[in-house]
C-alpha cells in the first residue's frame, strides 16, 4: 500500500510535468503570445516547482539543477529570468537546511569556508560572463553542461566514509578536520580531508557554472568534498548545502542589479519546491528511489537535449 | 554567552533566524503584491508579454530599475516583494559579519582572514561595485 501510495505520487509528478510541457508546446505560447491569464504561468510553476521538490529529494538531489533546464525549455520566461530564479531557489533551499545541519554537525562551516570564497569570486564572473552572452549560446552551453550533469549523476560512486591518511598542509592549516555524531550509527565519526588545493581549483569551476547558469551545484559540490577531499559523505552533503548559500549568493546580486529576478517567479517557485521537499522527505521511506532518480535522469537529459537544440537552432 | 560559543554555533543560530524572517517575509510580500494590496509597478496582465524579453529589453520597455535605485520603488508591490528577495541573498553576509570577532576570539587568524575576504566579496557584489556589473 504505502509503494503503490510512492508509485503514485511519482505518476502524479510525471503528469504535472507533461501537463506543463503541452501548455508549453501550444500554438500561442510558442508565438510568444498569451491566450491564458497572467495568474495560469505562476500556478503552473508553482504545480511544477512542488513536484520539482518531491522528486529532488527522492532523487537527492537539489531542486535548482532541475530547475534551470526544465523551466526554462517548457516555460515561456527568458532565460535571464529563469536563472535568476534558479539561483534565488537553490539559494532559499540551502538556507532552509543549512542551520540545522550546522547545529548537529552535519556541515562543517570550517570546511565549506574556503571553497565559499573561491565559489563566490567564480560565481560573480560567471554571472557577468552568463548575462553578456546571447541567448543561443547560452542555451548551447546550458544543454552540453546539464547533459554532463546527467552524466556525472549516473557515473557518479560516493563513498560513506573515504580513507584519508592525513591532512595536507592546506588543509591542516585551514583545521579541516573535526568529529560530528552520526545518529544513524549512534559513533561520533572523525574526519580529515586532504587535496586541499586541488579542491580549490575544482570548486573555482563549479562556481563559474553555478553563477553562469543560476544552478544550485550540489551536483559537483558533493563529489568534491566527499572523493577529492575525502570528506565522509553526510557532511560533504551538509557542507554542499552552506557552501551552496554562500555562492549562490553573490551570484544572485548580479543578477538582481540587473534587474533579472521577477518576485512573480522567484515567489511561487520558492513556495512550490519547499512544500514539494516537505512532501519528498515523508515519502523518501515509501517511494522506489531507483525509479525516480531514473526519471529525474531522464528529464535532465530531456531538457539538456532540447536546449542544446534550441540553442543550435535545430529545434526553436 | 556568544563569547564561548563556537563560530560555527553562531553561523547556525543567526542563519536560522534569518532564514525564517527571510521565508515568513516573502509570503507577506507575495500576497501584498499578488493578491492586489499593493500596485505593482509593471502591471500583472502585462507580465505575459514581458517576461520572455531578455532583462535589456524587459527594462527598456518597462524603465524598471537597475542597482540600489528599486529602494525607491518600494510602494510598488513588485518591488516589495524584490526586497523580500534579497533578504535571501543578504542572509550569508551578515553572519559572516557576525563570526568575524568570534573567530578573532578563538584566536582563528587564519579563519578569520578567510570570513573578513567574504565579506569583502560579497559586499562588493551586494554594492554593485564589481569591475563590468553595470
Amino acid at each position: 500500500m504505502p509503494q503503490s501510495l510512492g508509485r503514485n505520487t511519482i505518476t502524479g509528478m510525471r503528469l504535472v510535468l507533461l501537463a506543463a510541457a503541452i501548455v508549453w508546446a501550444s500554438p500561442a505560447a510558442a508565438a510568444g503570445q498569451s491566450p491564458v491569464a497572467w495568474w495560469v504561468w505562476p500556478l503552473a510553476l508553482f504545480a511544477v516547482t512542488f513536484a520539482l521538490g518531491v522528486v529532488a529529494v527522492l532523487a537527492g538531489v537539489g531542486g535548482g539543477v532541475l530547475f534551470v533546464p526544465i523551466v526554462g525549455a517548457f516555460f515561456p520566461f527568458h532565460l535571464d529570468f529563469v536563472r535568476g530564479a534558479g539561483l534565488l531557489l537553490a539559494l532559499s533551499g540551502a538556507l532552509a537546511a543549512a542551520p540545522a545541519l550546522l547545529a548537529n554537525g552535519l556541515a562543517s562551516l570550517r570546511l565549506a569556508m574556503p571553497a565559499a570564497l573561491v565559489g563566490s569570486v567564480t560565481s560573480i564572473v560567471g554571472a557577468l560572463i552568463g548575462l553578456a552572452l546571447p541567448a543561443d549560446i547560452l542555451y548551447t552551453a546550458l544543454g552540453a553542461t546539464i547533459l554532463a550533469i546527467a552524466l556525472v549523476m549516473w557515473r557518479s560512486r560516493r563513498s560513506d566514509h573515504p580513507e584519508v591518511p592525513a591532512n595536507d598542509p592546506l588543509g591542516a592549516a585551514l583545521r579541516l578536520h573535526g568529529v560530528y555524531h552520526d545518529q544513524a550509527t549512534g559513533r561520533d565519526v572523525e574526519w580529515k580531508v586532504w587535496r586541499t588545493p586541488a579542491a580549490l581549483a575544482a570548486f573555482a569551476g563549479v562556481g563559474v557554472l553555478a553563477g553562469m547558469f543560476g544552478l544550485g551545484a550540489g551536483w559537483a559540490n558533493v563529489p568534491v568534498f566527499n572523493l577529492l577531499m575525502g570528506a565522509p559523505l553526510k557532511l560533504s552533503v551538509g557542507s554542499s548545502g552552506l557552501l551552496l548559500s554562500v555562492v549562490d549568493s553573490s551570484a544572485a546580486w548580479i543578477y538582481l542589479h540587473r534587474g533579472a529576478v521577477l518576485p512573480m517567479l522567484v515567489a511561487p517557485s520558492v513556495i512550490g519546491i519547499m512544500l514539494g521537499a516537505r512532501i519528498g522527505v515523508r515519502l523518501l521511506r515509501i517511494a522506489p528511489a531507483a525509479a525516480v532518480r531514473g526519471t529525474v535522469l531522464a528529464l535532465l537529459a530531456f531538457a539538456g537535449g532540447r536546449a542544446l537544440l534550441k540553442g543550435l537552432g535545430v529545434w526553436a | 554567552m556568544d563569547l564561548k560559543r563556537d563560530p560555527q554555533d553562531i553561523y547556525a543560530r543567526w542563519l536560522g533566524a534569518g532564514a525564517w524572517l527571510a521565508f515568513a517575509l516573502s509570503l507577506l510580500a507575495l500576497f501584498l503584491y499578488a493578491g492586489g494590496v499593493l500596485a505593482p509597478f509593471v502591471p500583472l496582465e502585462r507580465l505575459p508579454q514581458l517576461w520572455g524579453l531578455p532583462v535589456e529589453r524587459f527594462r527598456e520597455q518597462t524603465g524598471a530599475p537597475t542597482d540600489w535605485d528599486w529602494i525607491g520603488y518600494l510602494r510598488y508591490g513588485d518591488y516589495v516583494g524584490l526586497a523580500a528577495v534579497c533578504l535571501f541573498a543578504v542572509l550569508s553576509l551578515v553572519c559572516y559579519l557576525r563570526v568575524l570577532p568570534a573567530f578573532l576570539r578563538h584566536g582563528e587568524r587564519l579563519q578569520a582572514a578567510l570570513v573578513a575576504a567574504q565579506i569583502v566579496v560579497l559586499l562588493a557584489a551586494a554594492s554593485h561595485l564589481i569591475p563590468g556589473a553595470r
